[in-house]
């Protein structure tokens, strides 16, 4: 067993380390189909870069993220999946206001020193963040922060504060509404009341809307960024239209990016909140391989072998990349 | 420059003199992904056997501090992702209950072997203790510690399929909503099921009712009888989600734990001064 070693990269993937501000961040790096090694040159192309969900580690939910990781990189792109402090196998600490620091823009400054030491190192054009939920705000900081963010993939974002935490007994008539059918009627009720209470308020966002985060959007949609944004079929909700009463924030933010902006957006059908399941995985997949294309396209011979993986993580795990370079690997042998 | 490029250490921002060190170790068809948290002289070694698929993510944070605290400690800790999950390859689909059940034996012979020489502790929380209980049972390890240990992993399975429908219910009304029951008969009547990412095999399922724990350990008392080795038992109690059922996760992962790591610290620490069987580890 002595001999057995870790090793530090894999056919089709990297760990490594990010400065971060000082703190150390873990990252995991996917190497592109075309075989772009962590000592040669990017060529000039974007990577596509995973910041965590809230506390969620870098693998995301159903380990989606190493999926949609091993995508982009078999479509030619690199990509790279990191942990902030304080998550995953990060240094630093994660507090129990971490949802506050996010929705602050808290982690725009080490997200923009992780996106500088990425387009340094691999010899990038830039990066596309990706984020999904509170990543996803964590992302648009980004977009607006960093130089080098060429571009957003927002999965299922939100643009409010959360509201003070719900009585008990509130929690209990919503459980209660969902699973019965005279509370589902009530519910309904409910909900129209509320949407006439908007209408009455006018066309602006609600009071707990996030002012910082549209600005932040306002400044990056509106200079033509591109922008994908999907979206999952929400609780009584059609489409990307959200549920009767509460305020339609795509809607405004599309508004908000005004004529010049690049924003795609998409309802993805059959998909949870997590994308994580089958059909949102494939979904995200097929609409972030679409939106590269469109928008950072690559050079032939960037691309030698162009092919989405199959549906799940593993079909892409057993890609193999003929171009890894096994001098890169580090080794830990057993002492 | 190449230090750099492939750099895996990790310096505790913290404590700059713990180094975790992240890699992969080849197993038959995948990679596990391990995390090593190196200590120079320890006088013990752990190795983390973490909880099932999706469970991983929920207690993602808990476990990782657990990993620092133990090295503060100067115990050497060693945790790692399944076969098909988290950060390391494989088909989840395509693994068994035996495919985990060697990662435990290989790798917890990966850390015995380190040097300089120290008691391994095999520590499993939720399918994680069945793991690391066979793993003892089988003779590896000096010491064992389970966390929320169920009897067979259909139990386990149970727990998971439990939280994931919860979550599930949030966002749907009325016919929309199925019940645990309802997915649990998808099972057995041969249909596989897609749980939180994570597409489980009937394969699974069926097996997860003989995957139990050994005899020997089924309580404190009976393992005391049966192993010379040390053997620490805890039921984890709501307080201590999310490493148990319950709680949200970027809130109570992220919650102090130190009154649940405080004690099963000491308890390696005593164990490994005593030594195995009450003779000190040479």
């Amino acid at each position: 067993m002595r001999e057995a070693p870790m090793l530090g990269c894999i056919d089709e993937r990297e760990l490594i380390m990010l400065g971060g501000l000082d703190v150390r961040l873990q990252g995991t790096y996917h190497r592109p189909r075309s075989g772009l090694s962590v000592a040669s040159g990017g060529n000039g192309r974007v990577g596509v870069l995973f910041v965590n969900s809230l506390s969620l580690p870098r693998a995301a939910s159903g380990d989606s993220a190493v999926h949609w990781a091993n995508g982009v990189a078999a479509l030619g792109y690199p990509a790279f999946r990191i942990d902030l402090p304080g998550i995953g196998d990060s240094a630093g600490h994660a507090s129990t206001d971490l949802l506050d620091r996010i929705n602050a823009g808290e982690l725009a400054p080490v997200t923009d020193a992780a996106i500088k030491e990425l387009v340094s190192r691999f010899g990038l054009s830039g990066i596309v963040v990706f984020g999904h939920c509170a990543g996803s705000v964590s992302a648009v900081y980004a977009g607006a922060a960093a130089r080098d963010c060429k571009g957003l993939i927002l999965l299922d974002p939100y643009f409010h504060l959360p509201q003070a935490k719900r009585p008990k007994l509130r929690e209990e008539l919503s459980g209660w509404a969902r699973r019965s059918k005279v509370g589902g009627s009530l519910s309904n009720l409910y909900d129209r009341a509320k949407n006439l209470a908007m209408k009455t308020r006018g066309g602006g966002p609600p009071g707990n809307a996030n002012k910082q985060l549209l600005g932040c959007w306002k400044h990056v949609a509106s200079a033509g960024m591109p922008v994908l944004l999907l979206k999952a079929p929400g609780i009584k909700a059609q489409g990307t239209k959200p549920r009767v009463g509460e305020f339609d924030y795509i809607e405004y933010v599309l508004k908000l990016a005004g004529r010049r902006n690049c924003v795609s957006a998409a309802f993805v059908e059959g998909a949870d909140h997590s994308f994580a399941n089958r059909a949102g995985r494939v979904a995200v997949q097929s609409h972030i391989a679409e939106w590269l294309a469109m928008h950072f396209p690559l050079r032939n011979s960037e691309v030698k072998n162009n092919t989405v993986p199959r549906g799940s993580k593993d079909s892409a795990d057993s890609i193999e990349s003929k171009t890894a370079d096994k001098e890169h690997c580090l080794v830990m042998e057993g002492r | 420059m190449r230090e750099q490029d492939v750099a895996v250490t990790n310096q505790l921002h913290e404590n700059e003199t713990i180094e975790e060190r992240a890699g992969y170790y080849p197993v038959s068809g995948a990679h596990l992904y391990a995390v090593l948290h190196e200590v120079a002289e320890p006088v013990a070694r752990v190795l983390l056997v973490g909880p099932f698929a999706s469970e991983r993510h929920n207690s993602y944070l808990p476990w990782v501090r657990w990993a620092r605290y133990l090295a503060a400690a100067n115990v050497e800790v060693l945790r790692y992702d399944y076969r098909g999950t988290g950060e390391s390859t494989g088909d989840f689909e395509a693994m068994t209950f035996a495919d985990w059940k060697e990662d435990v034996t290989l790798l917890s012979a990966w850390l015995k072997d380190r040097e300089p020489k120290a008691p391994l502790v095999l520590h499993g929380l939720g399918l994680g203790a069945i793991l690391a209980g066979k793993a003892f049972d089988a003779g590896t390890g000096d010491g064992l510690l389970l966390w929320s240990a169920p009897a067979n992993a259909n139990q386990a399975l149970r727990q998971t399929l439990m939280r994931w429908v919860g979550l599930e219910q949030i966002f749907k009304f009325g016919d929309d909503r199925q019940s645990a029951s309802d997915y649990i008969r998808k099972l057995e009547e041969g249909s596989p099921l897609e749980v939180d990412g994570y597409r489980w095999s009937v394969k699974l399922w069926q097996e997860s009712f003989e995957f139990a724990m050994p005899a020997a350990l089924a309580s404190e008392e009976i393992a005391a009888q049966s192993y010379t080795r040390p053997v620490r038992s805890v039921k984890l109690t709501r307080d201590a989600a999310p490493l148990t059922k319950g709680g949200l996760v970027g809130f109570d992962d992220l919650k102090d734990f130190s009154w649940l790591y405080a004690p099963n610290r000491e308890w390696i620490l005593a164990m490994a001064l005593k030594g195995v069987g009450g003779i000190p580890y040479a």
